[in-house]
């Protein structure tokens, strides 16, 4: 079993609410549990393979995928639901309680983060944090801290190694 | 009546007597004239545009991410707002955030005007109030100031009227910072906007002064190449370092160098705007720069750390603060010469030359603060060519030698911490493995990405100079960094948009694409050409300044040429247009309200509201600041946004802290008025947004296609537009967009060549009635096509309401 909540280091503070450091299993657990859960990949998945084929396998597992950047290109013909948005768009969306989705069937009660820049993540997910009650879990190599759950700053392959136990446990 | 509308005449026996009568008549008739044709919000006051402001809130509305969720800005504080959360004054997050907007708007708009007004009162006291202003062969000088002050200055002087209005609201907007007050986002949300517009009046009245006046080329679309990149640099001769943005002082220093034989000998380069500047000096009657420019801020501590620099000028805005200390390491001079960075050095503005000279090759001061700009223009050069061959023979050294860099990189334990504090993450540490093996290849490649802020080296336990290592494995890369940049041609003339105007609002011409802002970028230099590159090739305006204009010059083809050779500097679809400097950013914004102006005769004198009406619904210019990180950016940005210009800016203007988005899927926020008669017109959901982040620059090019798309689009244009949406999602998203249906109006707007297959696609999937022997639309889209139709969101511009 990958420990992900030991390395929970900040660069800078964004206030006093922090994301709680999570492991695999129990991130798995509480995404089974979600009526409709949301993997939203970006663009760092597009040339790390490694990462791409873990996008994919959660997405097979029936996990709806919002496709940030041009992270598309990595689901077209892979028999997933993924669908192309910009994700400051989609931040925007997913605090408007009359949104309908991607899919025009309602909105989503658990966000999953894959695949994002660092510091980029971190400012969308300060707008969720402080301006909605949306759940985020963002299973990163580094610390979210702006997330309400997060994996701490991992080395590559521990990061890859804890994606695996991520999926085994969906 | 005499031809000589002012002038002074001494009358015999009263000879301290002025008669100015001309003057004053000419001043009535203009008066007149003026009030004539004046609009209804000559200089705006923090409320005037107000409705203007908040109609285009409520279709874009605020989308706020903090950088921090708590609030120092009193002694009541520190306040935590987290989650929405009230401060002690009754301030919340989202307010408090829309707070700190306008203050990075109003301090990017400080930094204009406030170098406005330096240029402006400099070349008076040079000039003389009555220089005229001569920015090339147009007639409406000066779009942004006419159309918010309602002034239309045609000397020097008049410029000074209208610096004094922006000078006035921007100290009205700073006070609104206070705490308590305003506690409405909404509102502060308006005094951005504000602050915005009047940013762009600041950088106009800047760049007016100085083509004006420093012999600048103006609207010249054969405005010289000059040299760009590090490698570029000759480093066998005395070099001579200017950095930041205001050119007074270097064009002091060219003087005297030419008048003193020296041009030749000194190598002059310089970094961020001054540099752009420098090479648009005396520039107006043919001739070939010899100034170099270096690059952006992104290689200012790269280029003093190099060690190569003999002395450095700094004057104002991006500057590094720690310019000085880098500097005195290396035994480099440094001269102050604004009062916006004086860095703690003795003032010697009034000391004589060969004092000053003396101190700072001696070593006995590491630099001087110069404020006298004739002074600085001679002790700059002079010193230069003493300080060289000292620094030579002393051999100062800077970068670590091959070996020490193979040791530093052997010290590295890999711990992290230079990745963590890297605000590009950047993998460091593989790169210092490889290097121990002699693999340099993996620094080479972080060093395009790398924007040389020096954090790594201030994290790194083992106390590892980071950047240095960088630098030094990246030598062969950065030997290579040599391409063109075309000097700042300045405004788009009144004849350019005679001939170009009826293209961009019908979208024959598919959108203005403005490459603008700094150097801030996501991943690397390259992205940027790769889509100036695309959007050429696909007939769109490039229009580009600073340091964008700078990166786009570093990239050749197989022929090894650059996009500035490849593409013309016309006003024309396919065309690559350097403006200038960051304040020619005003001549962007200046283009569509020239459109407005000769091509569709709309009065702009004082008339912002209708202006930035008829942009906002008929011209498709979208702006770019990819590697946008400072203040100036966000308030070129906003001031674009309040004339209905949206702006993208890369994942690092996130840290803007709030972006304006639109929902595509609330109907009821997309429609205008039709002018004819008042009644209600659909619009396609475009622009999607006025500021948002993007991605990727794969991301982006689509994205910028589709919000080119204007309700004001003839078939032909709807046509083009929509085949370059379709074309580039395909192209780097790999599927048709999923909207594009929504900007049909009818068949017409259909790509040829796809026109089947997309009639098909639309009857299947969108249930669209389609008469197939005609091959005809018979029902399904949401708006007409209806060419004469007169969008607007002014109820007051309907017929019959007035
Ligand atoms: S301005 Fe308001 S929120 Fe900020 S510290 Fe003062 S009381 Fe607190
Ligand atoms: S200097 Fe370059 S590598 Fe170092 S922290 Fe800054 S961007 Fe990262
Ligand atoms: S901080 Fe220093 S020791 Fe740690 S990984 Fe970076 S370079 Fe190596």
């Amino acid at each position: 079993m990958v420990d992900t909540t030991k390395n929970t280091l900040m660069y800078t503070t964004w206030g006093t609410k922090t994301a709680k450091p999570v492991n695999p299993n129990v991130a798995a657990k509480l995404i089974s549990k979600a009526k409709k859960p949301l993997l939203v990949a970006g663009a760092e998945i597009v040339d790390n393979e490694q990462l791409a084929q873990r996008a994919i396998a959660i997405g097979k597992k029936g996990v709806q995928i919002a496709a940030t950047g041009h992270a598309i290109t990595v689901f077209h013909g892979k028999g997933v639901n993924a669908k192309y948005i910009n994700i400051h768009a989609l931040a925007h969306y997913l605090g408007d309680k009359n949104w309908k989705g991607l899919d025009g069937q309602g909105s989503y009660d658990m966000i999953v983060f894959l695949g994002h820049k660092k510091y980029y993540l971190d400012q969308v997910l300060s707008g969720f944090k402080n301006f909605s009650d949306l759940k985020t879990i963002a299973i990163e190599r580094h610390f979210m801290q702006n997330a309400t759950l997060s994996f701490g700053n991992l080395r590559p392959d521990v990061h890859i190694e804890a994606l695996d136990e991520f999926i085994e446990n969906l | 009546m005499s031809k000589i509308s002012t002038g002074h005449f001494s009358i015999e026996d009263l000879e301290n007597v002025q008669i100015t009568i001309g003057k004053i008549v000419g001043a009535i008739e203009e008066k007149v004239a003026e009030e004539i044709d004046m609009g209804p919000t000559p200089k705006p006051s923090v409320s005037a545009l107000r409705d203007w402001d908040h109609q285009l809130l409520t279709r874009y509305q605020p989308v706020y991410t903090p950088q921090c969720d708590q609030c120092c800005y009193c002694t009541f504080g520190k306040c935590d707002l987290g989650g929405n959360k009230e401060g002690a004054c009754g301030i919340n997050l989202a307010a408090h955030q829309s707070r700190e907007f306008l203050l990075r708007v109003i301090t990017g708009a400080a930094a204009h005007s406030g170098h406005g007004r330096h240029l402006l009162h400099y070349l008076i006291e040079r000039h003389g109030r009555d220089h005229p202003l001569d920015v090339g062969p147009s007639n409406l000088l000066a779009p942004n100031v006419q159309m918010v002050t309602g002034i239309k200055p045609k000397t020097l002087g008049d410029l000074e009227a209208a610096i004094e209005y922006v000078e006035e609201q921007l100290t009205q907007l700073l006070a609104t910072v206070h705490m308590g007050q305003e506690g409405a986002a909404i509102d502060f949300e308006s005094k951005a906007m504000h602050g915005g517009m009047l940013d762009h009046v600041g950088m106009e009245i800047s760049d007016l002064a100085q083509m004006s006046c420093m012999g600048m080329p103006k609207s010249d679309p054969e405005a010289p190449l000059a040299e760009i990149g590090m490698g570029c640099i000759d480093a066998t001769k005395p070099m001579l370092l200017v950095i930041g943005h205001n050119v007074a002082g270097v064009a002091n220093m060219i003087d005297y160098m030419h008048e003193n034989d020296l041009s030749d000998k000194i190598e002059l380069g310089g970094l961020c705007c001054t540099a752009i500047d420098m090479i648009r000096y005396q520039m107006d009657k043919g001739g070939q720069p010899y100034a170099k420019v270096v690059g952006t801020l992104a290689k200012e501590l790269k280029m003093i750390r190099s060690g190569i620099p003999d002395v450095i000028v700094v004057d104002e805005q991006c500057v590094r603060a720690d310019v000085l200390d880098e500097a005195k390491r290396l035994s480099i001079p440094v001269i102050t010469c604004n009062e916006k960075i004086m860095y703690g050095l003795r003032n010697r503005s009034k000391d004589k030359a060969d004092n000053i000279i003396e101190d700072l090759v001696s070593g006995k001061e590491a630099g001087a603060l110069i404020l006298d700009l004739d002074l600085l223009g001679e002790v700059a050069p002079r010193l230069v060519m003493k300080v060289a061959p000292l620094r030579k023979e002393k051999g100062i050294k800077a970068l670590p030698s091959d070996e020490e860099l193979t040791a530093l990189a052997g010290k590295c334990v890999h711990c992290g911490a230079c990745e963590l504090v890297c605000p590009n993450n950047l993998p460091i540490m593989d790169a210092m493995k490889a290097c121990v093996e002699g693999d340099l290849t993996k620094f080479e490649s972080l060093h395009d990405h790398c924007v040389a802020c020096g954090r790594c080296d201030q994290a790194c336990p083992k106390d590892i100079p980071v950047l240095d290592v960088i630098e030094k494995a990246s030598q062969k890369a950065i030997s290579q960094e040599k391409g063109l940049i075309r000097s700042g041609r300045g405004q788009i003339s009144d004849p350019e948009i005679r001939q170009e105007g009826v293209n961009l609002v019908m979208g024959t011409t598919p959108g203005i694409i403005a490459l603008v802002g700094c150097s801030n970028y996501p991943e690397g230099t390259k992205d940027l050409y790769k889509l100036a590159e695309e959007m050429l090739k696909r007939n769109y305006i490039m229009l580009t300044s600073g340091c964008s204009a700078m990166d786009l010059g570093m990239y050749k083809d197989e022929d090894g040429k650059t996009l500035y050779e490849r593409y013309p500097a016309k006003f024309l679809g396919g065309n690559l247009i350097n403006v200038g400097s960051c304040v020619s950013n005003s001549h962007i914004t200046g283009t569509a309200i020239k459109v407005a102006a000769i091509f569709a005769q709309r009065n702009i004198t004082g008339n912002y509201e209708e202006i930035a009406d008829y942009i906002m619904n008929r011209i498709g210019a979208v702006g770019v600041a990819w590697g946008a990180y400072s203040q100036k950016a966000g308030s070129i940005a906003t001031g674009c946004n309040r004339l209905g210009i949206p702006v993208v800016v890369g994942p690092h203007g996130s840290k803007y802290r709030r972006a304006l988005i639109g929902k595509p899927y609330e109907e009821e926020h997309w429609k205008l008025y039709d002018a004819r008669n008042g009644e209600d017109l659909p619009i396609p959901a475009s622009p999607e947004f006025l500021l948002t982040t993007v991605e990727t620059v794969e991301e982006l090019m689509p994205m910028l296609a589709k919000n080119c798309i204007r309700p004001s689009d003839n078939n032909m244009g709807r046509m083009i537009k929509l085949t370059h949406y379709i074309e580039l999602s395909q192209k780097y998203l790999g599927q048709m967009p999923d909207d594009w249906h929504r900007f049909v109006r009818t068949e017409t707007d259909l790509p040829l060549a796809k026109r089947e297959e997309l009639l098909k696609i639309l009857e299947k999937d969108h249930g669209w009635e389609i008469d197939w022997k005609r091959k005809k639309i018979l029902s399904g889209p949401r708006m007409k096509s209806d060419v004469s139709a007169q969008p607007t969101n002014l109820k007051r511009l309907c017929k019959g309401e007035c």
